[in-house]
């Protein structure tokens, strides 16, 4: 059974600098290049807003990427509640590029295959390269309990701004 | 397109004949001057002929990504722009931020040479290996931003990156930059005017591809540790938190805050234009890295002013608030941010435009500029409505002021005539940038011999103040004892500014911001020179990086000599060599000329430059293999 508590990556996009050392980081450890198109983890620049955002694959318990895949490429295995994809089984159709809401997959066009975050076997390098906090992945509490918490924070900072 | 970093591609563009070509760069070349701003300057020297108009077709653009842009190395995601400047006549190198360069490189591309001039606006649009120029009348006459807007609704693409330039350099403002990733100013010396002269309106990118290293584990595991070292440091640290303002309260309190057109050195109310006052009073609304940067000292600012209007944008860098604030008397932040937002969208350089201002502020309170010459203006200092007027009539050339004043000060001055001259802070025809160079000697040596004029962009010596263990530790490197690291002494400076020349040269070669290792020390000619032989896969060391350094630097020079620039045009602006601190703890200090002598003797000995004139002698040139190179200049054994 899948934990509703999975471990992810936590995105604090407002300490986001959009320096792109995370699409680096995983770039390379990947694929042995340094190439942001080739990055699981990308940010987006919101340049008129002023704001960056990291989006990468936060491993929904119904993974739409799952059901799209007509091989079975894409899984999520019993002993390790993480969805991957086995590239050898790969066709490179991109249905589950199509079906990935938060565009968390994507077609790694080098290779002809589909890629997408498998958290680096629990020690995720883009977390290490941030050095700004805006991605964490130490999480002993649920991820509901991270935002109950984080959300009480911002509460009290209005009620002491007054 | 994934290739190995060692293979350098120049895409070519020629504006006159609407060609593009691509060429490769061999590896010897690459070694020998590192690439970025040194194979630059050496493509300058051969492509410009003696005596061309900076603003004719002979002149070329140089847009240059750093070796190392596009790698995980902390803080390299730097390019430098290198053309013949139409402000001073001479060598210009411009370095800037933003994403640029990273697009451009995964596109295929190390470097992007303009020439010629097009006969059209237009607009140059990379998307990988397809290279297209695109008509820009649509955009011509139009703000920075907009037209950021309107490239990326016309590709269809808002995630591209982009350089611009604003109205201002379509008038050939000598002091009009290139905005760069909407944010970012390479804005120094007219570089705008010359995009504008050649009429390309734009640079695209949308880049797809990837960089190999030559040995890939070895080179990301030192440039993680990099990255780690400059994350801790404390310099970083407070450009982090306040940016390059943060250090206006520190200035301010040891009398080193420019103010009034360089009359003073202390202003009141200077904490309102720091940058821990944006953040205590809510303009800062985020930070901001260039590509790959540990550091983020860029940030984004909101103001709602009910009396200057509304305001979105990024900085107030430090120069920025004291060229358009204290320099002019105005220490309302609200008008410092509207009149940075006005420059970034119109494209104008703030360090110039604010020191143009403050000397016809000066001027005017002097009763050299009258009521009438001034168009109806009242500029006296800290008038923060008269300056925001005056920035619009500089980048339109309205009126007669306008037009003058969009000339730079030194031309201003001339034409003004009487003594306006004397607080005109300019020298090789460059507005210095606010940094009081009368209470620090290497500072006042760098800015002098600087080729494109005083600033503190070409080398900064701050490790003279001894400020931090890491500052002083490189003063001991530089001149053997740790004593030297006090500004105030005159021995040892040239030891000092050659270093850190060489130091801001393969930093800026490799795309290394300045910030990481002459403020932080994290990045040092060391580790620059094992990231470069792990990315290029040759054997490389410290001495070697620091030759390549000195190799641009001295073909810098013999650009400028070939120009006609002697010993002579290494000064100061006359303020700083005539008028001594006038209050502070730094009171009564002064570079004058019998220092300046002294100073640029140590100086062009150090470096092997004849005496009487500066020339490069030829026995120099021969040892740094630059004899068949730097051709066409005078011939000093």
């Amino acid at each position: 059974m899948v934990e509703a508590h999975i471990v992810n990556i936590q995105i604090n996009a407002a300490k986001c600098t959009a320096c792109k050392a995370c699409e680096l980081a995983c770039s390379f450890t990947k694929e042995g290049v340094f190439a942001p198109s080739l990055s699981r983890i990308r940010v987006m620049q919101l340049h008129d807003l002023g704001m960056n955002v990291p989006v990468v694959c936060v491993n929904c318990l119904d993974a739409p990427c799952i059901a799209a895949c007509p091989t079975g490429a894409v899984r999520r295995d019993a002993s390790v509640p993480v969805v991957r994809i086995d590239e050898d089984e790969c066709i490179g159709c991109g249905d589950c590029v199509r079906a990935c809401p938060f565009g968390a997959a994507d077609m790694n066009e080098e290779r002809g295959v589909a890629m997408m975050c498998d958290l680096c076997d629990g020690k995720p390098v883009c977390v290490d390269h941030c050095i700004y906090g805006a991605l964490s992945f130490a999480q002993p509490m649920p991820t509901a309990q991270v935002k109950r918490l984080a959300h009480a924070h911002t509460v009290v900072a209005q009620y002491r701004s007054r | 397109m994934l290739r190995d970093i060692a293979k350098q591609r120049v895409l070519h563009v020629n504006l006159s004949t609407r060609e593009t070509w691509v060429e490769d760069v061999p590896l010897e070349d690459l070694r020998k001057y590192l690439g970025g701003r040194g194979l630059a300057a050496k493509w300058l020297y051969e492509q410009v002929p003696a005596g061309a108009d900076p603003l004719g077709p002979d002149n070329v653009l140089i847009f240059s990504t750093g070796t190392l842009t596009g790698t995980s190395a902390p803080s390299s995601g730097r390019s430098s722009i290198t053309t013949k400047s139409p402000a001073t006549g001479l060598y210009l190198k411009v370095s800037v931020g933003g994403h640029l360069g990273a697009a451009i490189k995964y596109a295929g591309y190390d470097y992007v040479m303009i020439h010629g001039v097009s006969p059209n606006p237009v607009y140059l649009w990379i998307d990988d290996e397809k290279v297209e120029l695109r008509p820009a009348e649509h955009l011509w006459g139009k703000g920075t931003r907009e037209v950021d807007d309107l490239i990326k609704e016309e590709v269809g693409d808002p995630t591209i990156h982009t350089g611009i330039i604003g109205p201002a350099a379509e008038n050939k403002v000598k002091f009009a930059c290139f905005m760069v990733s909407r944010y970012n100013s390479a804005s120094r010396g007219g570089i705008g005017a010359v995009f504008g002269s050649k009429k390309l309106k734009a640079i695209a990118a949308r880049g797809t591809g990837g960089l190999r290293p030559a040995k890939g584990k070895e080179f990301f595991a030192l440039a993680r540790k990099v990255r780690g070292a400059l994350a801790a440091d404390a310099g970083s640290h407070s450009l982090y938190n306040w940016g390059t303002a943060g250090s206006i309260p520190g200035l301010n309190e040891m009398g080193m805050l420019a103010a009034y057109n360089f009359s003073r050195v202390t202003i009141e109310h200077g904490e309102r234009l720091s940058g821990q006052y944006l953040e205590d009073q809510g303009y800062l609304i985020g930070r901001e890295s260039c590509f790959s940067c540990s550091t983020a000292c860029h940030r984004f600012v909101r103001s709602e002013s009910a009396r200057w209007g509304g305001v979105f944008d990024s900085g107030p860098e430090l120069e920025t608030v004291m060229s358009l604030g204290a320099e002019c008397g105005i220490t309302d932040i609200e008008a410092v941010l509207k009149a940075n937002q006005l420059c970034n969208d119109l494209g104008m350089d703030t360090i110039s435009t604010g020191h143009v201002i403050s000397w016809a502020m000066e001027t005017y309170e002097r009763g050299l500029i009258s009521p009438e010459q001034a168009d109806g203006l009242d500029l006296r200092f800290g008038n923060a409505e008269a300056q925001l007027a005056l920035i619009q009539r500089i980048a339109h050339r309205e009126g007669l002021l306008g037009d003058l004043l969009a000339e730079g000060t030194r031309a201003a001055a001339e034409e003004i005539g009487g003594d306006s001259w004397k607080w005109a802070i300019q020298a090789k025809g460059l507005e210095q940038s606010a940094v009081d160079t009368r209470a620090a000697k290497s500072y006042a040596l760098a800015f002098a011999v600087n080729p494109r004029g005083p600033d503190h962009l070409m080398t900064e010596t701050y490790a003279e103040f001894g400020f931090t263990q890491e500052a002083r530790d490189v003063i001991r490197k530089v001149t053997g004892d740790e004593k030297y690291a006090d500004p105030r002494l005159t021995e040892k400076r040239a030891e000092i500014v050659l270093w850190h020349e060489q130091c801001y040269g393969a930093s800026e070669a490799l795309g290394f911001c300045v910030f990481t290792s002459t403020a932080a020390f994290a990045v040092n000619p060391e580790n620059m020179a094992q990231m470069f032989s792990l990315a290029v896969g040759v054997p490389y060391s410290e001495d070697e990086l620091m030759l390549a350094a000195r190799r641009m630097v001295t073909i810098e020079k013999c650009f400028n000599v070939r120009e006609g620039a002697r010993r002579k045009d290494d000064r100061l602006p006359w303020r700083m060599m005539n008028e001594p601190v006038p209050s502070g703890p730094n009171k009564g200090m002064i570079t004058d000329a019998a220092m300046l002598e002294n100073l640029l003797d140590q100086y062009y000995t150090a470096h092997g430059w004849d005496l009487e004139t500066s020339i490069p002698r030829q026995s120099t040139l021969k040892y740094l293999g630059l004899d068949s190179v730097c051709v066409g200049i005078p011939v000093i054994p």
